[in-house]
């Protein structure tokens, strides 16, 4: 039963969290998607809690909490995935295209550059880095997080390029 | 209430705290690999870790006990990976620490560059292109770009993903 009211929990989060989302578009909340998320996940973590105390009589928090788990985090996997991925951008470029064709210049030359630039975008409204005239530059937060970012890199082993490595994954 | 999770439980957050330390570990074997089979490997063994606990630990073993130690294992494994993807993979902090260790400021073009190490957009976009061509979602034939049959059903996948999680 304990399972059963951690599964509910977990669809509530489902039902929650994406409400969240479009209200933070609809109201121009300047909350982070990933911030909704995690308050989501919170607010449901703690009704789900409390239900189990309300309804089952030897609530068994683990097993509640091990299914939430579970299934939150498959929905964040499952929304980290499609949220801005380069290469479903792409795919989803395509298919969007009247004839489902494009020639291979088009993504190079037009829709690569302007996913950079998007991308850009994000980090100067993230005050991580800031233009100056025509030039960019590594606000000091950007410099701290891209010096932290390093050191992980370096610990876990893993490249600079963010690349796939096709020949050793 | 009872807070106290079954031992196979406590096996499974016991061992999720391990998966960083593994991945450190085998970070440092050069037979493990890239970044991706590194945490295949580093997830297989947590898990080949829990079936010797779930053996070895002792008293009678629990369906329900073992059962929600699998969902925290899953759970971290999901986490980290989330985690680990964007310092292996992710486009935007790469993009951040081209231009700090650059060490000036950038053009847009010279950003490009620096991001690409020397290479172009170009480049990326044919790593990117790989992946899709490789997954069988994309076919490329003189110099045009086409989904298959698979790519059409993981784009309709991906729209339905972002609509049902609110990012429209």
């Amino acid at each position: 039963m304990s399972f059963v009211v951690g599964f509910l929990a977990a669809v509530t989060f489902a039902l929650l969290s994406p409400a969240l989302q479009l209200m933070a578009r609809a109201r121009g909340w300047t909350v982070a998607p990933v911030t909704l998320l995690a308050i989501a996940a919170i607010i449901t973590h703690g009704l789900g809690v409390m239900l189990g105390v309300l309804v089952v009589a030897q609530f068994q928090y683990w097993d509640a909490a091990s299914i939430f788990g579970f299934f939150v985090m498959g929905y964040v996997f499952a929304f980290g995935a499609v949220y801005k991925s380069v290469s479903l951008d792409i795919l989803l470029g395509l298919v969007g295209r009247s004839e489902r064709k494009a020639p291979l210049s088009d993504i190079v030359e037009r829709q690569v550059p302007a996913l950079f630039q998007g991308r850009i975008g994000s980090l100067v409204d993230s005050g991580l880095v800031e233009p100056v005239g025509s030039h960019f530059a590594a606000t000091a937060a950007g410099r701290t997080m891209a010096g932290r970012v390093g050191q992980l890199r370096r610990a876990f082993g893993i490249g600079d390029t963010s690349l796939y490595d096709f020949s050793s994954d | 209430m009872n807070m106290l999770p079954g031992p196979a439980q406590a096996a499974a957050i016991g061992l999720s705290a391990v998966l960083p330390l593994l991945l450190l570990c085998y970070a440092r074997i050069a037979a493990t690999g890239g970044s991706g089979r590194r945490y295949r490997l580093a997830c297989a063994s947590l898990m080949t870790l829990y079936a010797i606990a779930c053996i070895a630990l002792p008293g009678q073993r629990h369906l329900d006990d073992v059962i929600g130690g699998l969902f925290l294992l899953a759970t971290a494994m999901m986490f980290f990976y989330i985690l680990f993807s964007l310092l292996a993979w992710g486009f935007t902090l790469t993009l951040l620490t081209a231009l700090d260790k650059a060490g000036r400021p950038l053009t847009l073009e010279q950003w490009a560059v620096a991001y690409m190490q020397g290479g172009d957009l170009g480049t990326f976009t044919h790593n990117r292109l790989k992946l899709l061509v490789g997954a069988g979602m994309l076919t490329i034939a003189d110099g045009k770009l086409a989904p298959t049959t698979k790519g059409v059903a993981v784009a309709r996948l991906v729209k339905f993903v972002r609509l049902s999680t609110g990012l429209g």
